[in-house]
């Protein structure tokens, strides 16, 4: 069979594309700030002293980094109505992406926690920093410095999984690609384009990680 | 939980087999593959080590959702014959899975000291000989717990196949679900499904851990879907 590939017959369809685009920058970013938030959450009661927390901190990462999104998406999606929770599909798309992704974000954190001694914290101490003081001036420049890589990592995951909105009928990328190359039977076209898409997304943060890295801790150790 | 719901507990066990199985088979054919690219990727040709890197970071770079998608509707209309879901699924599996697994091997092989090639060299064995009874036995210790990792996002990946219509644990879940006339329960069912069995695989890979005393569980950029 000849198939000739001609993205001249999808020109028609950039401008829906655009918003799409936008619709999985939106999701993306929105959903690392919130995790990166419920990851903290879950990262502080996983070193908590009581066994409770520790426990619940533990679960929550497991059964998140050991579930399917898709599943996530689902029960938050479909599921939820029947327990009275109503939600339009973009905002049951960024609940799933942000605890799926805080699981993840949870382990990124603690393990940045743990790379500072509590000697730092006491030695602060008794110096006279008040908590916040020695957080803000101590411990979290340390923990920052650790986690930035694995970190990057994660926020190029968060963009690569925001795809699984479509299944959901969010508008995004990838529903873009399935809509537009069932309609015009150009899916070899529209494949390259979201491919491009989120190619140019994950390089570039890829690119900003590495700069801001260079800039920020100006050693080649940490990028 | 209804009586009714758990009734299809057993077929949705049996659907639970066809994702490990799919997903198995993605693995496979991703370390195959894998192995291809990460050797190419310490190729003294300069432009093949550069096709190698571009592979893996164009397959680590796209979404699986998106490969799922082309395997399925855009890959027959150049190859002029039509997939099966489950083909298209295992061929979208198996190359998400070789850029990671190509990582993997490629760090693992490195991790092997120049010396031990050297030393292996200088006692007369030939670059095959050095690969087999000597860098691949250490690289493997390395390679293991990482790729277990693989394994794990593969079967969370596999989910995807139910979108282009195979007929694996997620769209069973999903069938149950409209059998049993919808609901929160057949969901949670699915996702405990799929935890248990990743759960299970995450310890399996500890105990390897243990007994090869190396690294920790990497899950590699992608791993969330």
């Amino acid at each position: 069979m000849q198939y000739s590939f001609t993205l001249r017959t999808i020109y028609p369809y950039l401008g829906e594309l655009q918003s799409a685009a936008w619709l999985t920058l939106s999701l993306s970013v929105l959903a690392i700030v919130l995790s990166i938030a419920l990851g903290t959450v879950v990262a502080v009661m996983r070193r908590s002293p009581r066994r409770l927390l520790r426990f619940a901190g533990a679960a929550y990462v497991e059964v998140m980094r050991n579930t399917p999104l898709l599943v996530i998406l689902y029960i938050v999606y479909f599921g939820g109505p029947s327990i009275g929770l109503r939600l339009r599909s973009y905002d049951a798309a960024l609940i799933g992406l942000t605890l799926n992704a805080a699981g993840y974000m949870a382990e990124i954190i603690r393990a940045g926690l743990i790379a500072v001694p509590t000697g730092q914290f006491e030695a602060a101490s008794s110096q006279g920093f008040t908590t916040m003081q020695s957080f803000r001036h101590v411990v979290f420049p340390q923990v920052f410095r650790t986690i930035y890589a694995p970190l990057g990592n994660q926020v190029i995951a968060v963009i690569l999984a925001s795809s699984l909105a479509s299944v959901i009928a969010v508008d995004e990328v990838a529903s873009w690609m399935e809509t537009v190359g069932s309609t015009s039977f150009r899916f070899f076209e529209t494949f390259v384009v979201a491919a491009v898409v989120y190619l140019v997304l994950c390089q570039a943060v890829n690119l900003a990680r590495v700069l801001i890295g260079r800039m920020l801790f100006r050693t080649a150790a940490v990028r | 939980m209804n009586d009714s719901l758990l009734t299809y507990l057993p077929l949705m066990a049996k659907a639970a087999g066809t994702s490990i199985w799919l997903s198995w088979l993605g693995l496979l054919l991703g370390i195959v593959v894998g192995a291809g690219i990460a050797l190419l990727r310490r190729s003294q040709i300069v432009p093949l080590r550069w096709l190698a890197l571009i592979y893996t970071e164009f397959w680590r770079s796209i979404p699986i959702l998106i490969v799922m998608f082309f395997a399925y509707y855009g890959a027959p209309l150049l190859l002029g014959f039509d997939l099966s879901p489950f083909t298209a699924a295992t061929l979208a599996l198996a190359l998400h899975a070789s850029a990671s697994m190509a990582e993997i091997i490629r760090a693992a092989l490195a991790s092997v000291g120049r010396g031990q090639w050297e030393a292996a060299q200088a006692a007369g064995m030939s670059g095959w000989q050095v690969m087999r009874y000597v860098a691949a036995p250490q690289a493997l210790r390395v390679a293991l717990p990482p790729s277990i990792g693989v394994f794990i996002t593969t079967l969370k990946e596999s989910s995807l196949a139910s979108v282009i219509g195979y007929i694996e644990l997620t769209k069973t879940g999903l069938l149950v679900r409209d059998a049993t006339g919808g609901g929160l329960a057949p969901l949670l069912a699915l996702g405990a499904f799929y935890f248990l069995l990743n759960y299970a695989i995450s310890l399996a890979g500890l105990a390897a851990e243990r007994r090869f005393h190396v690294g920790r569980r990497q899950d590699l950029v992608g791993a969330m879907t």
